[in-house]
């Protein structure tokens, strides 16, 4: 044989490879295999790709598996926080080949609006990726159109048959590079192309703001509460029972202050909790505010002249929020603490809850903790360096060292004997149930130790969904905030826009004109049934009830297009306003409210119709989980867990903000505190939210949809073309933002979940001092999960179903 | 019509055990396992990946091994199922010699059954049928507390 016959050979043999690359490339793109896996708000996004209205089975990737074993595709939806990384690099390398990986959303893209010390600055760091999805959250539309597109990139440029028949050549899979920030890929967050050009000016780096012109503004001094006499009688009450250790703070917007010397803050809070009168049985909050960086501890950054300037600031305030469920009244205690590592007495002996509220505190700022039951790191992983709550912590990623796929192999999860009680016992198993699990439902941990299926102990490992909310306030402006509030529930934005308008409001004074608090609370009250609705969908999927996912599904989509008619968005409007809301109702808003309402009650009743009489649902729900109401109490338990034990608490009735005192509804309680009974008080909220839309809709009264005095808020596009005052306004809180009041304000809203809390401080700045969150499900889930000890291990599943907890709530 | 019987065994396949089909079914099978096993084995890339061979457990290393100490109450469901499996075998045997056992086999079966009812009570009260390691599930109190 001549060259002329090795190259027909040769030539019939590439023909032939050819052939089988087409054969497998159409095996492979027509029945990709994605795992059952997200991180944060995109998996929402992904979970209504899989029902009806999007029907992601019509592109050959129908049913989502349960294991990477199984599965092919990995969808990396939302944010890649560090702490998870390493599980996401271990899913990864657990699947099958070959295998292919989406990058959904800007946060798995890029970091996103996340360039913060927890979060990895895109999944192509750590893993390749094929295609990425921008958007935040993506559309389903979108995420229909990445699978699309990885059907074509397949198609076109994979050459399987090579690899599989183990020859040279040929590409199967992601082939990718792993990049490496700084190195292979741009960490500029202004996009590449701006070496040499300073990043952000002084006036808004953090913590400092050298030269911020914020100083030069002049605003009123926040409003300060008038004390009623019960308050007045409490505190001479304090005052005669400790003397000098406990002195009234006189200036305060919110509620009545008090400091307290740090060796008696034990006897306070227990006289405050047993004795006084009223009893404040709550420890609503607990944290911590660095008092290192102060606008007047550092002149140096000052422009202009310095009036007024104070010193003997503490290095640290430890703040303990307290609520009296009798009077509905908050009191606040604060302890000055001096010293780089100070420590101050625990409190987990008056309330049991203080023990994770203590830990972060040790967590974000390394404050001891004396008497601790059990003080080491939550949020942050075991081996984390330093401190992020602390002024001199680095406030962005990308001013820290990359994150590279060497550290996702090279960390791990604490191992689980550390987590539980009783792991060295011969006949005790240890069962990880998350992050990566379908039942969990976010990406938390727990730790089951187990003989045979009856549960020993439970475990809590939290922080995986750790995405540095609360030091991202410290460098946004008050405005730029509100998309962050968006997301710390993902279910239900609006109410945390709510929540944290709020404080804001509370801060300064500002006063909300009545259009605006009922479109407010008509938003709030659809997104409170929305997540109810993915609420009562994903329980009953838990414990075995497929069908009424998809009904649930079928009426958020329905609210999902009234939201996006009214807001322009759908997971994440993030379309209120400081004062009031970014626009006024569009045309026709109230035919496709009214369509809503009109079809839902009855809707309602089908759910119950498929539920309340079910012997299943009742076998596996009634009596399962139970908690009392002394222990809901004792443990900080809000919102609707907290109802269904009995406790007659809603704050939009007890202290009712943003116009809900001018709404009928009732709030439902139910005794049992088990799994039923939280989903029998659910239902029947969303009900009374559709009383309350129905109401808000039928009196919605004219006016102004954001308040007119504009210096603290985005003045009416329409007046900034008209005069000149609204347009200097509109410039300066568009560009630099609006300056606050020196001061502080605490104000909670009742969300989906519970009482969601913002706690503002402001140093007069146009950026917050300090922002806390307190969120219902850091206080849910310390104690929930714990009451299916001593049963079995499909009871746990339940439980967990029937709190309704939210990871980036409870991490935030 | 009244062929109907036989026409109806025409209906039916005959009964008539051969070794070919079973033989060509066997070698189909072998024939179709060793070639899975060879695809497998043979077809694709092969990587070494430490990761991959771990268990799956969530996405975390797992704790401890699999061979720990099962708990016994799985093995005594096993054994009671058997046992109470076992009585149905004689019941039916009885059943089809009803007629010749008579009365006394009757009587005799009775006998057993209620022995079987009773011992199925004893095990009952003894919280045999409970599930669960110690007592059944949800006898043990519960501690919401760290």
């Amino acid at each position: 044989m001549g060259t002329r016959g090795r190259r027909r050979d040769e030539d019939s043999q590439t023909r032939t490879l050819d052939r089988l690359d087409q054969v497998f490339n159409w095996a492979h793109e027509n029945s990709l295999w994605p795992l059952f896996f997200g991180l944060s708000c995109c998996f929402i996004e992904e979970a209504a790709t899989l029902t009806a209205r999007y029907d992601m089975a019509r592109f050959g990737a129908e049913v989502m598996r349960g294991s990477p074993r199984q599965s092919d595709l990995l969808i990396v939806s939302g944010t890649v926080f560090k702490k998870m990384a390493p599980v996401v690099f271990r899913l990864y390398e657990q699947m099958a080949d070959p295998k292919w990986v989406i990058s959904m959303g800007s946060c798995a893209n890029s970091g996103g609006m996340y360039d913060v010390y927890s979060v990895v600055q895109g999944v192509d760091q750590i893993i390749p990726v094929d295609v990425y999805i921008p958007g935040c959250p993506p559309r389903p539309e979108a995420l229909l159109e990445g699978i699309l597109l990885l059907q074509k990139k397949i198609a076109a440029r994979e050459r399987p048959a090579s690899p599989v028949l183990r020859r040279e050549g040929g590409t199967e899979g992601s082939v990718g590079p792993i990049l490496i920030d700084g190195l292979s890929k741009s960490r500029d967050t202004r996009g590449p192309g701006y070496e040499g050009v300073p990043k952000r000016g002084t006036s808004i780096t953090p913590p400092l703001f050298p030269g911020s012109r914020s100083d030069l503004m002049w605003v009123p001094p926040a409003p300060r509460i008038r004390l009623s006499d019960a308050d007045r009688s409490l505190l001479s009450a304090v005052a005669e029972r400790f003397g000098d250790a406990v002195r009234q703070i006189p200036q305060t917007t919110d509620m009545p202050t008090l400091a307290v010397d740090a060796g008696s803050i034990r006897d306070v809070l227990s006289y405050l909790k047993n004795e006084s009168k009223p009893a404040f049985e709550r420890l609503d909050d607990l944290t911590a505010v660095d008092e290192s960086a102060r606008r007047r501890r550092h002149p140096e950054c000052i422009e202009g002249p310095i009036c007024n300037r104070e010193v003997g600031f503490s290095d640290f305030t430890m703040v303990y929020h307290l609520l009296s469920y009798n009077s509905a009244r908050r009191l606040r205690i604060k302890t000055a603490l001096r010293g780089e590592k100070p420590s101050v007495p625990s409190i987990t002996g008056i309330w049991p809850s203080a023990n994770w509220y203590e830990r972060e505190v040790y967590d974000m700022f390394g404050i001891g903790f004396e008497g601790h039951p059990d003080l080491r790191r939550i949020l942050m992983p075991p081996d984390w360096e330093g401190h992020p709550l602390l002024k001199s912590y680095p406030y962005r990623a990308t001013e820290m060292a990359p994150y590279t796929r060497f550290d996702a192999e090279a960390h791990r999860s604490l191992d689980a004997k550390y987590l539980v009680e009783g792991a060295e016992r011969k006949d005790t198993i240890l069962l990880n149930y998350g992050p990566q699990h379908l039942g969990t439902h976010g990406v938390i941990r727990f730790v089951l130790a187990l003989r045979g299926e009856l549960i020993t102990d439970v475990g809590t490992d939290i922080g995986y969904h750790h995405r540095a909310a609360e030091k991202t306030g410290e460098r946004q402006s008050w405005h730029q905030y509100i998309p962050y509030t968006d997301r710390v529930d993902y279910m239900n934005g609006v109410g945390n826009n709510l929540a944290y308008l709020n404080s804001v409001e509370t801060l300064a004074g500002i006063k909300v004109p009545d259009r605006a608090k009922y479109i407010r609370v008509m938003l709030a009250e659809f997104f409170r049934i929305n997540s109810h609705l993915i609420w009562v969908g994903t329980f009953l999927h838990d414990i075995g009830m497929m069908s009424l996912n998809f009904y649930a599904f079928r009426e958020r989509e329905q609210i999902m297009d009234i939201i996006e008619m009214i807001t322009g968005g759908r997971l994440h409007p993030s379309w209120f306003r400081i004062g009031g809301v970014a626009a006024d109702l569009p045309n026709g808003w109230k035919g496709a409210v009214e369509a809503f309402t009109s079809v839902f009650a009855a809707r309602i009743r089908e759910y119950e119709k498929l539920v309340n009489r079910n012997p299943i649902v009742k076998a596996r729900t009634v009596g399962i989980g139970p908690l009392t109401s002394r222990e809901a109490i004792d443990w900080g338990v809000t919102g609707p867990n907290l109802r269904a034990s009995g406790v007659e608490w809603d704050l939009r009735r007890k202290t009712p903000y943003s116009a809900y005192e001018s709404f009928d509804f009732d709030v439902p309680v139910q005794s049992a505190g088990d799994c039923y009974a939280r989903y029998l008080v659910r239902v029947e909220e969303m009900r009374q939210s559709l009383r309350i839309i129905e109401q808000a809709a039928r009196n919605m009264p004219p006016g102004r949809h954001i308040t007119d005095e504009y210096r603290y808020t985005l003045p009416d596009k329409k007046d900034t073309l008209n005069d000149i005052d609204s347009l200097i306004h509109h410039f300066i809180n568009v560009t630099r933002g609006p300056k606050m009041p020196v001061g502080e304000a605490y104000a909670a809203a009742e969300v989906s979940r519970g009482e969601q809390g913002y706690y503002l401080v402001s140093d007069g700045m146009n950026f917050p001092y300090r922002l806390r969150i307190r969120g219902p499900d850091f206080a849910n889930l310390q104690v929930l999960p714990r009451t299916a000890i001593g049963r079995s291990i499909s009871d746990f599943q339940a439980v967990l179903g029937s709190m309704d907890y939210i990871m980036p709530d409870c991490d935030r | 019509m009244e062929s109907l019987p036989q026409s109806t065994a025409q209906l039916m396949s005959p009964w008539n055990p051969g070794v070919f089909a079973l033989a060509v079914y066997t070698c189909a099978v072998i024939v179709m396992i060793a070639l899975l096993l060879y695809i497998t084995g043979h077809l694709g890339p092969r990587r070494e990946n430490p990761i991959e061979e771990s268990p799956y457990e969530s996405g975390i290393p797992p704790t401890g091994s699999a061979r720990f100490l099962y708990p016994v109450p799985f093995y005594l469901v096993a054994t009671f199922f058997l046992v109470f499996d076992v009585e149905a075998v004689y019941i039916f045997s009885w059943a089809v010699a009803f007629r010749i056992l008579s009365w006394i086999g009757w009587l005799q079966m009775s006998f057993f059954i209620i022995v079987l009812f009773l011992s199925l009570i004893y095990v009952w009260k003894k919280g045999g049928l409970d599930w669960g390691p110690e007592g059944g599930v949800g006898t043990r109190t519960r501690k919401p507390g760290l």
